[in-house]
C-alpha cells in the first residue's frame, strides 16, 4: 500500500518537477508538512533526497554492479589499475569458466534440493505442531511451547559442536536429513504460526466441527486456507535461510558432489581467478535476488511480523 | 474420554516436532554441557576430564585475544549496525519520494548469501586493484591495508558485516516508526518542541521497546561472528580478528579438541545469557 | 544409440572374456566382497589424469576380484577444514591422505588404523626410507604408508629472473642474494613481488619453521617441553622478512593467508621466489595454471637442515581387516609399484603431465628409488636441469621432522609472521618473546 503510494508520488513529482506543487505527505512524521513545504524546508528536503538516493545507490547497488561487470572482464582487465568502469570487451567467458570450475550446476541443484526438501519437511512439522498447540491445547502445551521458544535463546554457535556431534552419532553426515531435521526444530516458526492460528475466529472452526470434520480436516480445509499470508512468510524465510546458510552445511555436507552453493564457492574460491570467482558469485546471487523481486512485499512484511510488540 | 482423545490427537500432531526438538535442539543443549567436561575423538568412548577443557581454553594464548576481538567487533558493529540503521530509518521515514526504491536497495544485500558478500568484499579490500583503494586513489588519498593490517582488519570486517546486515534492522525500525501515532507529533509541535525535541520525546520513547529488543538481538548475533574472519582473515594479522566463534571452530575442527570447543561455547553462552538477563531487566523496568 | 549398444556388448564380452580367462584365485576369499573408498581421484578439471586414475582403478579391480574401489575427488584431497569433520563423522575414505603436519595428531587421537600386520602388502616396503617410515610409527606400530617425501628448497620463477636481469642458472645461495634478487624482481613493477611468504591460516608458522630449520634453529628444545625459537636464528628469519617487506618493499603489500593464496600468486607468474619443495612446482603447474618451463628450484639458502614435508596414506580406524588389506593392496598398486599407477611415467608423458620434477624422495637411494629416478629421467618432459641444483643440495642437507603439536604452534607463530609483514614498526624481539610465552603455555597445557 505504502509502496504504491510512494511510487505514484514519485511519478507526480517527476512530472511537475520542483516548485509549484507542494510535497505531499500521507502520514505525519517528525517534520510537519508545513515545515516541509516552507521555502528552506523544500530545498533541504530535495538536497537530502538526492544525497540519499545517490549514496544508497553507490553503497548498496554499485558493489553488485562491480561484481557483475568484474565477471565480464578479462583476467588482465580485472587486475588493471586504475580499473575500468565498463568492461572494455564484455565477455561471458568467466561465467562459463566459473560454471565448470565450481561445478555450479551440481551446486545449484544440491542447494535447491536441500532448500525445497527442507521447506516441505519444516512446514509439515511446524504447522502441525503449531496447530496442535494452538487449537487442540494438549496437556503441558504451555511447557512444550516454552521449551521450544527457549531454544531461541541459545546462540547457534554454542550448540554448533554438540549438534554436530549428535548428527555424527546418528550417521547423518552427507545426508540431506542432517540439514532438514535441525531446520525443522525451529521455535520461531512455530511461534509465528501458533500466534496466527490463535487469531482465527473460533466460530469458523466450530462450524466445521459441527459438519463432522476431524482435526486433520479442520487443519486442511479451514485453518490452512485462512493462514496463507503467514504460511507465505514462513515459507519464504525458511527457504531463503536455508539457501543462505553456510556454517552448518560446511560441516554436514562435505562431499564435493553434495556441497551447497555457499560451501562449494568457499572451498574453490582460493584456486580460481578473480573474474571466475565473480562469475560464481553472480550465479549464486541470482536465485535469492529473483525471490526478492517476486516476494518483496511478503519478505518485508515478514521481517516485522515477529519482532514488533515483543 | 474426550479429554484423553483430544490429548492423543494433539500429541499425534506434535510428535514429529517433539522428536525434532528433542534430538536436534534440546539434547544438544544438554550435550553441550556434558561435552565441556569430556574428552572425545568421536570414535572411542568419551572420558571425563573435569575442568581440563576449561583450563585449556583459558590458558590458550588466543583466548584473551579472542574475547578482546569479539568485544571490539561487537562494539564497532553496534556503533555501525545499530545506530546507523536507526538514523537511516528516521531519515527515510521523512522522505516522501523513492521510498520503495530505497527500501529495496537497502535490503538487497541481506538477500545475498553471506559468502557472496564476503568474497565480493575480499576483492574490494585487495590493497592493489581492489575497489576501495582505487576509489581512495581517485580522490588522491593514500590506500589502506584493510584486511592486511592489525589496525584496520577488524574494522574491515565490521564494514562487510554492516553492509550485508543493516537492511533488516533498517526496515524493522522503519516499520516501528510508521506505527507512531501522528497525534503525538502534532501535540509535541503544539507544545513548541523543535525537531530534535520531537525525536527525543516522541520518536525514541515510542520505539524504545523495539530498540531494546534489537540491541539484544544484535549483540547476540554479532558476538557469534564467524564467517567474516573465517573467510577473510583466518583470525590474523596478529590475532586481531580471532573471534570466540572462530576460535571455537578452530578448536573443534583444526585441533579436533571438541571438549575445549564445548567449554568455550559454554563461556560464550554464559556471557550472552547475562546480556539477555540484563536486557530483560531493562524492558521490565520500562513496563512498570 | 546403436553404437552405444555395440560398445556395451563389446565391453561386456571383453569383461566376461577376462573373467573366464583369469585363473580363479585359490583361497584368498574370491567370494568375499569388499568395497573400499579411496581418496585423491584427480578432479574433473584434469580429465586426462582422471582418466588415468580410472584406468588404474579398473586394472586393479580386475586383478583383485571381489574388491570394489570407489574414488572420491575432493580437492585438495587433504583439506584441513573438512578433514576433522569427515574423520569424526565416519565419512573418511577407507584409504585417505594425511600430510606430515598432521601425522602426530591423527595417530595420537587414534584416528588411523594400526596397519603393522598389513605392511607386507606393500612389496617395496623395505625400500621406503627408514627415517620417513619412522614418522608414521608410534610405539613400534605402523600407522601409515609414506607416500611423498621431500625437503624444502627455494622455488623461483626463471622467467622473472631473466626479465629482471638475473641469471636463472645461478639462483641465489645466500639470504643476501635472495634479498638482492627479490629487490630486482619487485623493481619490474606492475604488481611483481620479489619474494612471497605466508602470514596466516597456520601456513605462516609452517613457513617460519621451514626458515628457522634452514638456518639451523629449532622450534622446540630437544625434550619438546619448551619453545626454542626465540633465538638468534628465529630473529634472523623475521629480520630478513621485515627488511624485505619494509626496507626493500619487495614482498608486495598483500598478506597471504592459507595455502592457496601464495600458490595462486606463484601460478600467476608475478612472484619471484618462495620457500617450497618441488611439489610446489607440480601443484603450481597442475592446479594454478603456471607455465612449467618458468619454474626452477634450488637448494635452501645457507641450509643447515630442512623441514621434512610430505604425506602418507592412512587407513580408516573403522575398516575391517579385509578392507584394510584391500586398501593396502590398492596403495601398493597405484602408488608404490615402479612403472605402474602414479609411477607410470611413460603414460604421464603421453598425457602431458609435468614429468621430471624431483618431487618425491620417499624411496631415497634404495634399489626402488634408483629405478624410479632412472625411469623418471627417461620419460622427462621437463627441463630436468632446472631442478638439478635442488637435487644436489637436497642430498647433503639433513632432514628434520615437524615439532609435536605442530598446528597449535603454527597458529602461535602466525601471529609473529603476520606482525612482521603487516607492521612497519614491528618489534621483532617482542613478537618472538610473546610467541615463546604462548607456546610454553600451550606445551604446559598439553603436558
Amino acid at each position: 500500500m505504502i509502496s504504491v503510494g510512494a511510487r505514484a508520488g514519485t511519478r507526480r513529482g517527476r512530472a511537475r518537477r520542483r516548485r509549484g506543487r507542494p510535497i505531499e505527505s500521507q502520514f505525519r512524521t517528525i517534520i510537519s508538512p508545513l515545515q516541509l513545504n516552507s521555502r528552506w524546508g523544500r530545498r533541504i528536503y530535495w538536497a537530502v533526497l538526492v544525497t540519499i538516493v545517490v549514496s544508497f545507490t553507490l553503497i548498496f547497488l554499485f558493489p553488485l554492479y562491480w561484481m557483475i561487470t568484474g565477471a565480464m572482464k578479462t583476467g588482465e582487465e580485472i587486475a588493471q589499475m586504475p580499473p575500468t568502469l565498463f568492461p572494455a570487451e564484455p565477455t561471458l567467458d568467466s561465467y562459463v569458466e566459473a560454471w565448470d570450475l565450481f561445478d555450479l550446476g551440481t551446486l545449484l541443484w544440491n542447494t535447491a534440493y536441500y532448500s525445497f526438501g527442507g521447506w516441505l519437511f519444516c512446514m509439515a512439522v511446524d504447522v502441525s505442531a503449531a496447530y496442535a498447540l494452538s487449537r487442540l491445547r494438549p496437556m503441558f502445551g504451555g511447557v512444550i511451547l516454552g521449551a521450544m521458544l527457549a531454544t531461541l535463546m541459545i546462540p547457534a554457535m554454542v550448540v554448533l559442536i554438540p549438534l554436530y556431534v549428535t548428527v555424527v552419532d546418528l550417521g547423518l553426515l552427507n545426508n540431506p536429513w542432517g540439514l532438514w531435521f535441525p531446520a525443522a526444530a525451529n521455535g520461531f516458526n512455530i511461534f509465528l504460526l501458533k500466534r496466527f492460528f490463535d487469531s482465527i475466529p473460533r466460530e469458523l472452526i466450530e462450524a466445521a466441527q459441527i459438519d463432522g470434520a476431524g482435526p486433520l480436516r479442520v487443519l486442511w480445509s479451514v485453518v490452512l486456507p485462512i493462514s496463507r499470508p503467514i504460511l507465505g512468510v514462513v515459507s519464504i524465510f525458511t527457504i531463503v535461510t536455508s539457501f543462505k546458510d553456510f556454517v552448518w552445511p560446511l560441516l554436514v555436507m562435505t562431499d564435493s558432489d553434495k556441497m551447497t552453493l555457499s560451501v562449494g564457492l568457499s572451498q574453490t574460491a582460493g584456486m580460481v581467478s578473480q573474474n571466475a570467482i565473480m562469475g560464481g558469485l553472480v550465479v549464486a546471487s541470482v536465485p535469492t535476488i529473483i525471490v526478492f523481486f517476486i516476494f518483496q512485499r511478503h519478505i518485508m512484511a515478514g521481517l516485522t511480523a515477529g519482532s514488533i510488540k515483543g | 474420554m474426550p479429554v484423553l482423545r483430544r490429548n492423543l490427537t494433539a500429541y499425534g500432531f506434535l510428535c514429529a516436532a517433539l522428536l525434532c526438538f528433542a534430538v536436534f535442539a534440546w539434547y544438544p543443549m544438554a550435550r553441550e554441557f556434558i561435552l565441556s567436561f569430556q574428552s572425545t575423538n568421536l570414535i572411542d568412548p568419551p572420558t571425563w576430564v573435569g575442568l581440563d577443557n576449561f583450563s585449556y581454553a583459558v590458558s590458550d594464548p588466543a583466548f584473551a585475544d579472542a574475547w578482546l576481538a569479539t568485544l571490539q567487533f561487537t562494539f564497532l558493529a553496534l556503533a555501525c549496525g545499530y545506530v546507523v540503521p536507526f538514523v537511516v530509518a528516521v531519515v527515510l521515514n521523512e522522505l516522501r519520494h523513492a521510498r520503495a526504491y530505497l527500501r529495496f536497495v537497502v535490503y538487497l544485500p541481506v538477500m545475498l548469501p553471506p559468502i557472496v558478500a564476503v568474497l565480493l568484499f575480499r576483492w574490494f579490500f585487495d590493497p592493489g586493484p581492489g575497489l576501495f583503494n582505487q576509489v581512495l586513489g581517485f580522490f588522491q588519498l593514500p590506500g589502506l591495508a584493510w584486511l592486511d593490517s592489525p589496525t584496520t582488519a577488524l574494522i574491515s570486517l565490521v564494514i562487510v558485516s554492516t553492509w550485508m546486515n543493516m537492511g533488516s534492522a533498517t526496515l524493522i525500525y522503519l516499520a516501528a516508526l510508521q506505527n507512531i501515532p501522528s497525534e503525538l507529533y502534532e501535540a509535541a509541535e503544539l507544545d513548541g518542541a523543535g525537531i530534535w525535541k520531537r525525536i527525543r520525546h516522541v520518536t525514541i520513547p515510542q520505539t524504545r521497546l523495539i530498540l531494546l529488543l534489537m540491541l539484544m538481538l544484535q549483540i547476540v548475533a554479532t558476538m557469534q561472528v564467524f564467517i567474516e574472519p573465517y573467510m577473510l582473515t583466518g583470525g590474523g594479522p596478529e590475532n586481531s580478528t580471532v573471534t570466540v566463534a572462530y576460535l571455537l571452530f578452530q578448536y573443534a575442527f583444526t585441533y579436533q579438541n571438541y571438549g575445549s570447543a564445548g567449554a568455550l561455547g559454554m563461556m560464550l553462552m554464559i556471557v550472552l545469557l547475562a546480556f539477555a538477563a540484563f536486557q530483560l531487566r531493562l524492558t521490565r523496568e520500562d513496563k512498570t | 544409440m546403436k553404437r552405444a549398444t555395440g560398445l556395451l556388448v563389446v565391453t561386456a564380452l571383453g569383461l566376461s572374456a577376462c573373467g573366464s580367462g583369469e585363473p580363479a584365485t585359490p583361497t584368498a576369499g574370491a567370494a568375499e566382497q569388499v568395497t573400499i573408498t579411496v581418496a585423491c581421484q584427480p578432479a574433473k578439471s584434469a580429465p586426462k589424469e582422471r582418466q588415468a586414475w580410472d584406468d588404474d582403478v579398473a586394472t586393479f579391480m580386475k586383478a583383485h576380484p571381489g574388491v570394489t574401489v570407489k574414488s572420491t575427488d575432493q580437492q585438495p584431497c587433504f583439506d584441513p577444514k573438512t578433514f576433522g569433520p569427515k574423520l569424526a563423522g565416519g565419512q573418511m575414505e577407507t584409504v585417505f591422505v594425511v600430510p606430515v603436519t598432521n601425522y602426530d595428531d591423527v595417530i595420537g587421537k587414534s584416528q588411523a588404523l594400526d596397519i603393522s600386520a598389513y605392511t607386507s602388502e606393500i612389496k617395496n616396503w623395505n625400500d621406503l626410507r627408514t627415517d620417513v617410515r619412522e614418522l608414521v610409527t608410534k610405539d613400534g606400530k605402523t600407522y601409515g604408508v609414506p607416500n611423498v617425501h621431500y625437503g624444502v628448497g627455494l622455488v623461483y620463477n626463471r622467467k622473472l629472473f631473466t626479465d629482471a636481469g638475473l641469471d636463472p642458472n645461478t639462483p641465489p645461495t645466500t639470504w643476501a642474494e635472495v634479498r638482492e634478487a627479490a629487490k630486482k624482481i619487485a623493481g619490474l613493477g606492475s604488481g611483481h613481488v620479489g619474494y612471497g611468504e605466508y602470514s596466516g591460516g597456520n601456513t605462516g608458522g609452517w613457513h617460519f619453521t621451514q626458515a628457522i630449520y634452514g638456518r639451523g634453529g629449532n622450534i622446540l628444545t630437544p625434550d619438546n617441553k619448551q619453545a626454542a625459537f626465540n633465538s638468534p636464528e628465529g630473529k634472523a628469519v623475521l629480520q630478513t622478512l621485515h627488511d624485505m617487506r619494509w626496507t626493500d618493499d619487495s614482498m608486495g603489500n598483500k598478506l597471504l593467508v592459507g595455502w592457496e593464496s601464495l600458490m595462486m600468486a606463484m601460478g600467476s607468474g608475478k612472484v619471484g621466489m618462495m620457500l617450497g619443495a618441488p611439489d610446489v612446482v607440480t601443484d603450481v603447474v597442475n592446479k594454478f595454471k603456471g607455465n612449467v618451463a618458468d619454474y626452477g628450484i634450488t637448494g635452501f639458502p645457507e641450509a643447515k637442515a630442512s623441514l621434512s614435508g610430505g604425506e602418507a596414506f592412512m587407513v580408516n580406524p573403522k575398516a575391517t581387516p579385509a578392507e584394510a588389506k584391500a586398501g593396502l593392496q590398492w596403495i601398493d598398486f597405484r602408488f608404490n609399484t615402479v612403472g605402474k599407477g602414479r609411477f607410470d611415467f611413460a603414460r604421464g608423458k603421453t598425457i602431458g603431465n609435468p614429468v621430471g620434477v624431483p618431487d618425491n624422495d620417499v624411496y631415497g637411494d634404495s634399489a626402488t628409488g634408483k629405478a624410479l629416478q632412472a625411469d623418471r629421467k627417461t620419460n622427462a618432459t621437463l627441463p630436468v636441469e632446472n631442478y638439478e641444483p635442488y637435487v644436489q643440495a637436497a642430498a647433503t642437507i639433513p632432514p628434520k621432522a615437524e615439532p609435536p603439536h605442530a598446528q597449535e604452534l603454527y597458529a602461535i607463530l602466525d601471529v609473529a609472521m603476520s606482525g612482521v609483514l603487516s607492521r612497519k614498526d614491528a618489534d621483532l624481539d617482542k613478537l618472538l618473546a610473546d610467541a615463546e610465552t604462548k607456546a610454553n603455555a600451550v606445551l604446559a597445557a598439553k603436558g
